[in-house]
C-alpha cells in the first residue's frame, strides 16, 4: 500500500490552530506590549518605567501610552519624567523589518522631576545600565572631596604616628632593598666583565715584545709578532666594548636609585598631609572650602549627566558594523542578538521627530509657553547621518518658574568624532536645600538659578554646573547638637549671608578628571577662620612636620648613603678597568709602532677607536 | 447527503470537574505517554515514526516560541508522519536542547559573526519579515543548525530503534497491565486523527 505524503483532513485543525493563535495575540497583543516596554524600558534605561496602558491603533499604525512614568535612577522617589498620553506614529514598512521607527509622536502632560507615590525598584543584574549606574558611582568617588573639619585646636594635644603607616618608610624600605639587589648585581657584573685576564695577556705580550728585535726576529718572526699585537689588540678592543656595556648598565640602575630617592620627597609629603589628617585640623584654604561646601551635590550633577551620556554612546554607536545585544529572557539561553545594520536601510530604533509645543495659561503655576523637539534618536546614528538634537523650553514670567532652556546634541555619526554635550539654563526656579558635608548646617538656596553644561569629546570631559540666589537662608542641623567655637565662627559668617555663587567645573580625561569649585562664600569663610586659628594651625603644622621629619629621617638617611655608595663604589671599579685596559692598549700600540717601523706598507694596523 | 461532524469538531460534554468523568491537569504527561507507547506499537510504519521525531526533535532543540516552529508544527499536522513520533522527539529532545544551549551559542555566534556571511545576515536582517524568525540569535540559528545536522541521523535511528523495538519487546509490552491501563483511557480520540495513515 502506498504512503500518502499529505494529511489533508489535518487542514482544518491546522487552520483552525493558526486562527486561536491569531485571537490569541490579538487578545493579547496590547497587555504582552505593555509588559515588554516596560521590561525592556527599565532594562535600557536602568530605572523602573511604566506604563499606565497601551493601545495599538492598528488601521493608523500607531500606539497610544498613557500615564508613563520614569523614575529617576538617582532617586527613587522621584520621577524623572512623566507623561499623561504619548502617540506613537509608526512607519509600517519598518515595523515589517522587526524596526521601530517613530515618524513623529505627540505628547502631552508633560512633567519633570514629580513625586512618585511607591518608590522605585532598583534595577539589578548584569544588563548595560545597571552596570553604568554602578560605573559613574564608582566614578564619583574618585575624587578627593575634603570635608570641612572644624575641631577646636585647643583638642589637639599630641600626635601619635605609627612609622609603618608612613609611606616614606614603606618606600624607603623598598629603595634600600632596590639598592642591595643593584649592588649584588653589580658585583656579579663585574665579575663576568673577565677583563684581567685579557689585560694580563696583553701585558704579558708587551714585555715579551719589550725584548725582542725586529732585525733579530727576521720577516716571520717579526709577520708574527704583529699578527699576535694585532689579535690582543681586537681582543682589548672587546674587553673595552664590555667595559662601555656595564658602564650603560651601571647609569641605568645608579639613575633608578637615584629617582627612588627623589621619590621619597614625594612619600615624605604625602606623609605630612596623611599626619595633617589625623590631627583634623581645620583648614582655611578657600578651594578646600569651597569643594568642602559644594564638592559633592557638584559631582552629583557631573554623576547624572555623565551616566545619560553613557547610555547615549552605548545605545547609538557609532559606525556600521554588527552589533551585540543580549538576546530576550526566555528559559532557554538567552544567547546574543546581532544587529546587522545596512546602508540606506532603516536603523533599528529611530525617533524621526518629536515635537510638543503648547501653552498653559491662567494661573496655574506651570502657566507658560511650552516648546520641546526631538529629533533623530536612533540606534543608528551613521544611517541617520545627523546628530540627535534635545530642545525643550518654557518662558513664563512671574511664574514659579521663569525659564527653562535644555539642549543635548548627540553626534556619533563619525566613530572618530563622538561628541556629547547637553546644556541646561533654569531661571527662576526653587533650588534644592542641601546639607553641608562634616557640619551641621543646612543650605537653603531658595529661589535662583542653575545652569549646567556638560560636553565629552572623545574621552575629554568638561562640564560646569553652577547656581546663584539671592534669598539663601540657612538652618542649623535640626538635632540640636552644641557647635563649637570654629563652628559658631563660620555659623556666624554664612548666616549673615542672603547671596549665593557657586562655580563649579570638571575638566580632563574622563578616567582620571579634575575638579575646581568655588563659590562667595569660601573667601569669606577663609579669611576669617585664617584670622582666627591660623597662627595655631601654623604651629600643629610645624609640629606635624617635626614629628614626620623625626620617624623618616632614621630609616631615609642610611638609604641615601646606601645608594650614594653603591654609586660611588660602581663608578671607582668602572674606572679602575677602563684604565687598565687603556694603559695596556696603548703599551701595545707602541710596541706594534716599534716592530712595523721598517715593515712594507701593505702591513696595515688596526684602528681602534678609543 | 448526511453531514458527518470531522471527528476533531466532536467536542465532549461539558462535565462538572468533580464528576467521574474529569481528567484533571496532571494526567497531560499520562496522555502524552499513551500516545508515545501506541506510536510505538502501531501508528504507522517506523518510517513514520522516524520522520515524525526527527521533525518533532526541532521542538526540543530550538527555543520554542519563534517562528520557525510554527512551520514546524504545521508541517508535522499535514504531512503524514507520526504524531505521537513527533511528540515523542519533542520530549526527548527538550532536555538535549537546554544541555546543548551553551554549544548552540558558540555555532550561532561563529556562523553570524562569520565575515564570509556577514553580507547574506546584513540582506536578511534588512529583509521584510525575515528578521521575526530571530535568525539573528545565537541559540535560535545555532540550534536550528544543530538540528539540521542531526534531522537525518535522528531519522535513521528512530526508524532503526522503533523497529528493533517492534521486533523484541513490543509484544510483551502491549500484553502488560500496565499498557492497557494506558491505552484505556478515551480521551486520546483526538489523536486518532494525526494517525499515520
Amino acid at each position: 500500500m502506498a504512503v500518502k505524503i499529505f494529511r489533508w483532513k489535518a487542514i482544518g485543525p491546522l487552520a483552525l490552530l493558526l486562527v486561536i493563535i491569531g485571537v490569541l495575540l490579538w487578545l493579547f497583543a496590547e497587555p504582552v506590549a505593555k509588559d515588554t516596554s516596560e521590561e525592556v524600558g527599565t532594562e535600557l534605561l536602568g530605572t523602573q518605567v511604566d506604563i499606565g496602558k497601551l493601545d495599538i491603533i492598528a488601521d493608523e499604525a500607531s500606539v497610544d501610552l498613557r500615564a508613563l512614568q520614569i523614575a529617576d535612577p538617582f532617586n527613587p522617589n522621584k520621577n524623572l519624567v512623566e507623561a499623561s498620553e504619548i502617540r506613537l506614529k509608526l512607519n509600517p514598512t519598518a515595523l515589517a523589518e522587526k524596526k521601530f521607527v517613530v515618524e513623529n509622536f505627540r505628547l502631552s502632560g508633560m512633567r519633570f522631576g514629580t513625586d512618585r507615590k511607591t518608590p522605585a525598584r532598583p534595577v539589578e543584574g548584569d544588563g548595560f545600565a545597571p552596570q553604568a549606574l554602578r560605573s559613574v558611582r564608582q566614578w564619583s568617588q574618585q575624587f578627593d572631596v575634603p570635608i570641612l573639619k572644624l575641631t577646636p585646636i585647643d583638642t589637639i594635644k599630641q600626635l601619635v604616628l605609627n612609622p609603618t603607616q608612613l609611606t616614606t618608610v614603606q618606600s624607603a624600605q623598598a629603595l634600600a632593598a632596590r639598592a642591595d639587589s643593584a649592588r649584588r648585581a653589580l658585583d656579579q657584573s663585574f665579575q663576568q666583565l673577565d677583563v684581567k685576564g685579557t689585560v694580563d695577556t696583553a701585558r704579558t705580550l708587551v714585555e715579551r715584545l719589550r725584548t725582542t728585535n725586529p732585525r733579530q726576529l727576521g720577516l716571520d718572526g717579526t709577520r708574527q709578532a704583529i699578527e699576535d699585537a694585532r689579535a690582543t689588540l681586537e681582543r682589548l678592543k672587546d674587553a673595552k666594548k664590555r667595559v662601555e656595556t656595564l658602564e650603560r648598565q651601571v647609569k641605568g640602575g645608579v639613575g633608578a636609585l637615584a629617582s627612588g630617592l627623589e621619590t621619597l620627597d614625594e612619600a615624605r609629603r604625602k606623609d605630612y598631609a596623611f599626619a595633617k589628617s589625623l590631627l583634623q585640623l581645620p583648614s582655611f584654604s578657600a578651594p578646600e572650602i569651597g569643594e568642602a561646601f559644594f564638592g559633592r551635590v557638584s559631582i552629583d550633577r557631573f554623576q547624572q549627566a555623565l551616566y545619560y551620556t553613557e547610555l547615549a554612546r552605548h545605545y547609538m554607536p557609532p559606525g556600521l558594523l554588527p552589533r551585540e545585544d543580549p538576546g530576550s529572557q526566555r528559559l532557554r539561553a538567552s544567547g546574543k542578538s546581532i544587529r546587522f545594520p545596512k546602508e540606506r536601510a532603516w536603523p533599528k530604533f529611530l525617533v524621526q521627530l518629536g515635537q510638543m509645543d503648547l501653552a498653559i495659561g491662567g494661573d496655574s503655576p506651570l502657566r507658560g509657553a511650552y516648546e520641546a523637539a526631538v529629533q533623530g534618536l536612533t540606534s543608528d546614528p551613521w544611517l541617520y547621518g545627523k546628530p540627535t538634537v534635545v530642545r525643550t523650553s518654557r518662558t513664563a514670567e512671574g511664574s514659579a518658574i521663569a525659564s527653562i532652556d535644555v539642549r543635548a546634541v548627540i553626534d556619533h555619526v563619525r566613530p572618530d568624532r563622538v561628541k556629547d554635550s547637553a546644556s541646561a539654563r533654569l531661571r527662576g526656579v526653587k533650588l534644592p536645600s542641601f546639607t553641608v558635608p562634616g557640619l551641621p548646617f543646612q543650605l537653603r538656596p531658595g529661589t535662583g538659578s542653575a545652569d549646567l553644561t556638560f560636553a565629552l569629546r572623545n574621552e575629554e570631559l568638561s562640564g560646569r554646573w553652577s547656581i546663584g540666589s539671592s534669598q539663601v537662608t540657612w538652618a542649623l542641623d535640626s538635632t540640636g547638637k552644641k557647635l563649637n567655637d570654629l563652628e559658631q565662627l563660620v555659623w556666624r559668617v554664612v548666616s549673615g549671608l542672603k547671596e549665593l555663587s557657586v562655580d563649579a567645573r570638571v575638566s580632563g580625561p574622563l578616567r582620571s578628571p579634575k575638579l575646581a569649585v568655588s563659590s562667595n562664600l569660601d573667601r569669606a569663610i577663609a579669611q576669617r577662620l585664617e584670622a582666627v586659628i591660623g597662627e595655631e594651625v601654623a604651629k600643629a603644622e610645624k609640629m606635624v612636620r617635626a614629628k614626620v621629619d623625626s620617624l623618616v629621617a632614621a630609616k631615609v638617611e642610611p638609604v641615601k648613603r646606601q645608594v650614594s655608595e653603591v654609586r660611588t663604589q660602581a663608578e671607582q671599579r668602572l674606572a679602575v678597568e677602563r684604565n687598565r685596559v687603556d694603559d695596556v692598549e696603548k703599551q701595545l700600540q707602541a710596541e706594534l709602532k716599534r716592530l712595523t717601523g721598517g715593515l712594507v706598507p701593505e702591513i696595515k694596523l688596526p684602528k681602534i677607536g678609543l | 447527503m448526511t453531514f458527518t461532524r470531522p471527528l476533531a469538531f466532536r467536542i465532549p460534554p461539558f462535565r462538572p470537574v468533580d464528576g467521574p468523568h474529569y481528567i484533571p491537569p496532571m494526567f497531560a504527561l499520562l496522555k502524552l505517554i499513551q500516545s508515545i507507547i501506541k506510536t510505538l506499537h502501531s501508528d504507522g510504519t517506523p518510517g513514520q515514526v522516524a520522520a515524525g521525531m526527527a521533525l518533532g526533535a526541532v521542538l526540543g532543540l530550538t527555543p520554542l516560541m519563534n517562528v520557525h516552529n510554527l512551520i514546524v508544527i504545521s508541517l508535522i499536522v499535514l504531512l503524514n508522519v507520526s504524531f505521537g513520533g513527533a511528540m515523542l522527539g519533542w520530549a526527548l529532545f527538550v532536555p538535549v536542547g537546554f544541555l546543548l544551549d551553551p554549544l548552540f551559542h558558540s555555532v550561532g555566534l561563529q556562523l553570524l559573526e562569520a565575515p564570509s556571511l556577514r553580507r547574506l545576515w546584513t540582506d536578511w536582517y534588512n529583509t521584510p519579515l525575515i528578521p521575526y524568525t530571530n535568525f539573528n540569535n545565537t541559540v535560535v540559528l545555532g540550534s536550528v543548525v544543530g538540528w539540521l545536522a542531526m534531522a537525518v541521523p535522528i531519522f535513521f535511528a528512530a526508524r532503526w530503534g522503533v523497529a528493533r523495538y517492534r521486533a523484541t519487546i513490543g509484544a510483551r509490552v502491549q500484553q502488560s497491565k500496565f499498557y492497557k491501563a494506558i491505552t484505556a483511557s478515551k480521551a486520546y480520540n483526538v489523536y486518532r486523527l494525526f494517525k499515520p495513515e
